[in-house]
């Protein structure tokens, strides 16, 4: 696509520089707040005020968290539990979109409604931690895994992107004898990278980032996440607790960056997909 | 139309798989409440009879605790547990074991309220004094009354009122205080005194104080050589109207005002809020705020952020006064101020003569308390065994104690021959060395360059002190107890009855509104507190003041 | 229902199959649902059964009592709690639909302004950058944000307000407890942290344009702007309404943003539901769970009306419903 769009507009007009010059402003703007937290997990000393650069350097907030293991485990956990959620979720996301999909299917409406119920409609906590108590799911770190199993908002943007592939191709594969699962795997899939890398990475942040879930369902301390533990990092209360070799603030805002940091770092690869995503669009009537 | 009968059949077969399921959570809180509705019975009955049984082994003990037990699973829990479980099993003649679960402070009674509707019900949890109060009544807990009363640490009580005054007036005890409750005093930075100045000793009385905190706000007091960019003091909040004892973060500016409802010297209730105590106050905030002594950030800060925002490595902009915990905490902001390279020393203000000649001092709130879980089964000795196995060792004055008042030996505290050195290559390095059979607390497990406080019980606080003479050398923290024992007097009783507890919450928004529409939007103290009382809450405190007032 | 007539994609006319044959003929999608069926109904139906509790005093201890319609009376006409109620009602409703539309509006532009970005290198740069504000939780977006806009010593943007003189040291603005200030800065964190997440699904929705339109667009000599107008937005359209109805059934939960942000001077404007209730809560140890069951109950019903109203709008407008 790169090169399709390059040898659409080659030279760089007006509106490109207006573009870059707005989008430097845009990134600034949201990098200010980001800094301040950069910085002090790099400075020695607790600053409340706003600083452009650490006043004592040190990395000993980083080198806690990988070196402590009370932090250290949570990270696995939430490592684990959003590689498991992903999957799961972005399993069951495409098997009832593709199905939604079939419009001919009788009872696909009253699939639809079912689903779409529960988006509105829920027991609320209690209920919900009686059921999962139920499930014996509680105080395990795989809760996170089921409870985010199914997500009907991704389904439904699931269906929609599977609406783009062309029926066409159904209709052919149907012909040559293919069972719905085939065409799933050797249709559907292959022309919805973008949207399976764009969803999934819903699902695996929104598990990465869910920290509510474990205080309500979680209360034994080796299960919890990572979120969880730098919530109560920064939320810690009237109690001198927990002090580490380092100052509360430095540990506590290295943990933050320790939470921005495999997503920096996965998404340029997902990034090609959403490229590739135009296939869906080159086959398109 | 075919359509519509499969949908229908669809959600048929989604009940029917529904009402299966349902049916197991239906027994299983059926059950909870069963349990529940049997121990109210049980709990009134007196446990004489059945205390001469056989005793109940008791193997496991199951403990919820918050962050008072500062021996979390970063600092050394493990080694607390298995040296409680030696020591007590010892003691008991057979081996016990203890299962802390640890919640999450801020959370705690909504965590505490789900482990019951689950059916996890631990033996024993710590409560604060106000959720206490909400749980004495309700059967949840075993009257301990008996088991307090014939306890072997009786003779070696100190203080006896606090206990006695968790009994309720038909003699029940539901919960068990071993220290009393601590309060906040003022913590001022002495480099800033001296930089306009000024002496502690010289702060006597509210025009004193607020004199230093004019000085800080417009002298340079941090020395950057800019005047004006630094406050007074900082607070979470004018008023923290969530938790008693309300006031206690800035006791200066509130004085003998009390935004709650109280008891006068006939006993008779009233509501303190529209009292002139109260109105005086809102009236020194409101000044306090437009001079610019109490920083603005008080409105949106929580405790953590006014504590960081106060020992910041960055003083400008800081505070020079900060009314915090006694005690132990008097070591911490210490040690946060050096952890930052901040001028460390402070200077605790003693109370000013308007808090002395009213209240008498600074506020101490009320304790938080231990509590036994009742199983509702009528006989007492499982209870009484759990009493035995955790209350009474708690204060043996010896062995248990020590774990629960400095934590686990070796890990915590040791009396062997020791050498440690804390921020080594700094200009805070301190070496200790110790010889050999001399009590001394080591550096936490998690910070080499701190050393430990204590455990979950203050020996400054204890109602029954160690017998085996160890005490523990933080000046600060004991001169700081000490200091704060000579001066506090006890939060005023906090009233309860049902409509109060409808309507608590709409009571606080409807004093949150007043205070901010003193103090920021500055209006007229009368005016705001008129129509506070004029509206649907007046009616609402009328009606809870005649309940009261009936009521005695 | 609606469509009588079906097609294949060669636009023949479908005779209807019976019924036990067109369930047969898609045996292979029932199964395939079967796993997504059980999961729902485990994890979502299962506790809906605890909805009943919204009629019932149920708390941690105590009986269980039904006490009928009492949690909603006292949510919607108790002389004390009503006013306070249906104060958060409102500016649930307010600050949620706006925060949701400029949201969605500022993702769409940033997707659209994005995808014009010739070098891929700066591309990916600024994506990366733009959704970074999504990964901190609300507690650490709110404390930075109160140390910013504060109107003491520290705060940023009062000191350079007054530095560029436009201010007086004196005006500084309270912009936390300032009731007319107090929804724009919170529209505009909001735009601050979650505009960049937002585009992800744009984004993608974008790389499936297909190139052929833009290069016919070209041959009739477009414009960049027209091209965005004509090609880019209607293709964007569906995913765009698509988003915002999925969303409206969220509108009533607003909670934690707010949360973090609020304090006592702007409760008028600020307060929702989600807070108002967990400040009712909050005082109470023994809270009852009957209470906050039929709040939820309420919230539901509120969204479940938003979502059937746009949903037919959306069949009015575009001739379809979202799913």
């Amino acid at each position: 696509m790169a090169k399709e769009k390059a040898s659409r507009t080659q030279k760089t007009t007006m509106f490109d520089i207006v573009n870059y010059i707005v989008f430097v402003v845009i990134a600034l703007i949201v990098l200010i707040p980001i800094w301040k937290v950069l910085v002090d997990s790099l400075n020695q000393v607790g600053v409340y005020q706003f600083r452009i650069y650490p006043r004592n350097f040190t990395l000993d907030g980083y080198k806690t968290i990988i070196e402590t293991s009370k932090l250290y485990t949570p990270f696995l956990v939430s490592v684990v539990s959003t590689v498991l959620g992903t999957l799961l979720g972005l399993t069951l996301a495409t098997l009832g979109g593709y199905v939604l999909n079939q419009t001919e299917m009788p009872g696909r409406n009253a699939m639809a409604f079912f689903l779409l119920f529960t988006m509105i409609f829920s027991g609320g906590m209690i209920p919900e931690y009686l059921v999962m108590k139920q499930l014996g799911f509680i105080n395990h770190w795989y809760i996170l895994v089921f409870k985010h199993g199914i997500n009907v908002y991704n389904l439904v943007l699931m269906k929609n992107f599977f609406e783009g592939v062309p029926s066409s191709l159904f209709e052919a594969a149907k012909i040559d004898g293919c069972s719905p699962m085939g065409i799933f795997f050797k249709i559907v899939l292959p022309l919805s990278k973008a949207a399976l890398a764009s969803i999934g990475l819903m699902f695996a942040v929104t598990v990465w980032n869910d920290y509510s879930t474990v205080q309500i369902y979680i209360t034994d301390t080796k299960q919890v996440n990572f979120q969880y533990k730098l919530k109560t990092m920064i939320m810690d209360g009237d109690t001198p607790t927990t002090s580490y070799n380092v100052s509360q603030t430095t540990l506590y805002n290295a943990g933050i960056v320790a939470a921005i940091l495999p997503f920096m770092i996965l998404y340029p690869f997902l990034q090609k997909y959403f490229v590739k995503g135009v296939n869906i669009g080159a086959v398109k009537e | 139309m075919k359509k519509k009968v499969l949908s229908v059949l669809l959600a048929s077969a989604m009940v029917l798989s529904l009402a299966a399921c349902g049916g197991k959570t239906d027994e299983s809180s059926a059950s909870t409440e069963t349990s529940v509705a049997t121990s109210t019975e049980a709990s009134t009955e007196t446990s004489t009879e059945t205390a001469e049984a056989a005793p109940y082994e008791l193997t496991e003990l199951k403990v919820v605790v918050d962050g008072t037990l500062t021996a979390t699973e970063d600092n050394g829990q493990a080694a607390f547990v298995e040296q409680w479980n030696a020591a007590v099993s010892e003691k008991l003649g057979h081996s016990i074991t203890m299962n802390i679960t640890q919640l999450d402070h801020s959370s705690y009674s909504d965590a505490v309220g789900r482990l019951i509707i689950g059916g996890d019900l631990p033996d024993v949890m710590i409560m604060s004094a106000s959720m206490f109060k909400q749980y004495e009544t309700t059967g949840l807990l075993w009257n301990m009354a008996d088991a307090y009363d014939n306890a072997e640490f009786q003779s070696r009580l100190t203080l006896t009122s606090i206990n006695e005054n968790l009994k309720t007036a038909d003699g029940a005890l539901y919960g068990f205080a071993p220290t009393y409750g601590n309060g906040c005093v003022t913590y001022v930075k002495k480099a800033w005194l001296d930089a306009v100045g000024l002496s502690a000793d010289d702060i006597k009385t509210f025009d004193d104080y607020y004199n230093m905190l004019l000085a800080f706000h417009n002298g340079d007091p941090d020395g950057d050589g800019v005047d004006g960019n630094t406050y007074g003091v900082i607070a979470a909040g004018y008023a923290n109207l969530g938790e008693a004892p309300y006031v206690n973060y800035l006791p200066e500016f509130w004085q003998d005002g009390y935004p709650a409802i109280l008891q006068d010297a006939n006993g008779v209730w009233y509501d303190g809020f529209t009292a002139d105590a109260c109105k005086a106050a809102l009236k020194r905030l409101r000044q306090g705020y437009v001079d610019g002594v109490i920083d603005p950030d008080t409105l949106t800060a929580s405790t953590k952020i006014a504590r960081e925002k106060w020992f910041s490595n960055e003083q400008a902009g800081s505070e020079g006064a900060f009314t915090y915990w006694a005690g132990t905490w008097y070591q911490t902001l210490t040690d946060n101020l050096i952890k930052n390279e901040v001028d460390s020393e402070l200077v605790v203000l003693s109370p000013i003569a308007e808090i002395k000649n009213t209240l008498g001092g600074y506020i101490n709130r009320e304790a938080p308390v231990w509590v036994i879980v009742d199983d509702g089964d009528g006989d007492n000795s499982r209870e009484q065994a759990v009493f035995d196995a955790f209350i009474e060792t708690m204060l043996d004055g010896d062995k248990v104690q020590m774990l629960w008042t400095y934590g686990a030996e070796g890990v915590h505290w040791s009396t062997a021959a020791d050498e440690f050195v804390t921020n080594p290559g700094t200009d805070n390095e301190k070496s200790y060395s110790y010889e050999e059979g001399t009590f001394h607390l080591l550096p936490s497990p998690n910070d080499a360059n701190s050393i430990w406080k204590k455990n979950a019980m203050d020996p400054a606080l204890v109602i029954s002190p160690l017998t085996n003479g160890f005490k523990a050398s933080t000046e600060l923290s004991d001169s700081g107890n000490v200091f704060f024992t000579n001066n506090c007097v006890d939060a005023p009783a906090g009233a309860s009855c049902e409509t109060l507890t409808n309507y608590s919450a709409d009571i606080t928004d409807a004093k949150s509104a007043v205070i901010s529409a003193v103090v920021i939007d500055g209006v007229d103290v009368d005016e705001a507190i008129a129509t506070y009382y004029t509206g649907v809450v007046g009616t609402v405190i009328e009606q809870a003041l005649t309940e009261l007032n009936s009521a005695e | 229902m609606r469509k009588k007539v079906q097609y294949t994609s060669t636009g023949e006319v479908v005779r209807k199959k019976p019924l036990s044959k067109r369930i047969w003929n898609h045996r292979g999608y029932y199964l395939m649902f079967l796993p997504v069926f059980l999961f729902v109904l485990i994890m979502y139906y299962w506790p809906m059964l605890g909805i009943r509790f919204a009629f019932f005093t149920y708390k941690p201890v105590g009986p269980k009592t039904f006490v009928g319609l009492k949690h909603f009376q006292s949510m919607f006409i108790d002389p004390l709690k009503a006013p306070a109620f249906w104060q958060a009602f409102k500016n649930t409703l307010e600050l949620s639909i706006i925060k949701l539309l400029i949201t969605t509006f500022a993702s769409v532009i940033v997707s659209v302004f994005l995808n014009e970005m010739k070098n891929l290198f700066a591309k990916k740069t600024l994506q990366t950058i733009i959704y970074l504000p999504h990964f901190m939780s609300w507690t650490v977006v709110a404390s930075i944000f109160t140390l910013i806009l504060s109107k003491s010593e520290t705060g940023m943007v009062n000191g350079l307000l007054v530095q560029w003189g436009i201010i007086e040291q004196s005006e500084k603005i309270f912009f936390l407890a300032d009731k007319g200030w107090w929804r724009p800065i919170y529209y505009m964190v909001n735009i601050w942290k979650e505009t960049g997440w937002g585009t992800i699904i744009f984004l993608a929705t974008l790389s499936g344009i297909n190139p052929e339109l833009y290069e016919a667009a070209d041959i009739d000599g477009a414009s960049r702007l027209q091209k965005i107008g004509y090609v880019t937005m209607p293709a964007l359209a569906n995913t765009i309404i698509t988003v915002l109805i999925l969303n409206l059934a969220k509108v009533m939960n607003l909670f934690e943003s707010v949360f973090v942000m609020y304090n006592i001077a702007v409760y008028d404007v600020s307060d929702v539901i989600s807070t108002y209730i967990y400040r009712q809560t909050f005082n109470t140890f023994t809270p009852d769970y009957g209470f906050s069951t039929a709040v939820g109950l309420f919230k539901s019903l509120v969204g479940c009306v938003l979502v059937l109203v746009c949903n037919y709008l959306s069949k009015k407008t575009r001739g379809r419903g979202i799913v």
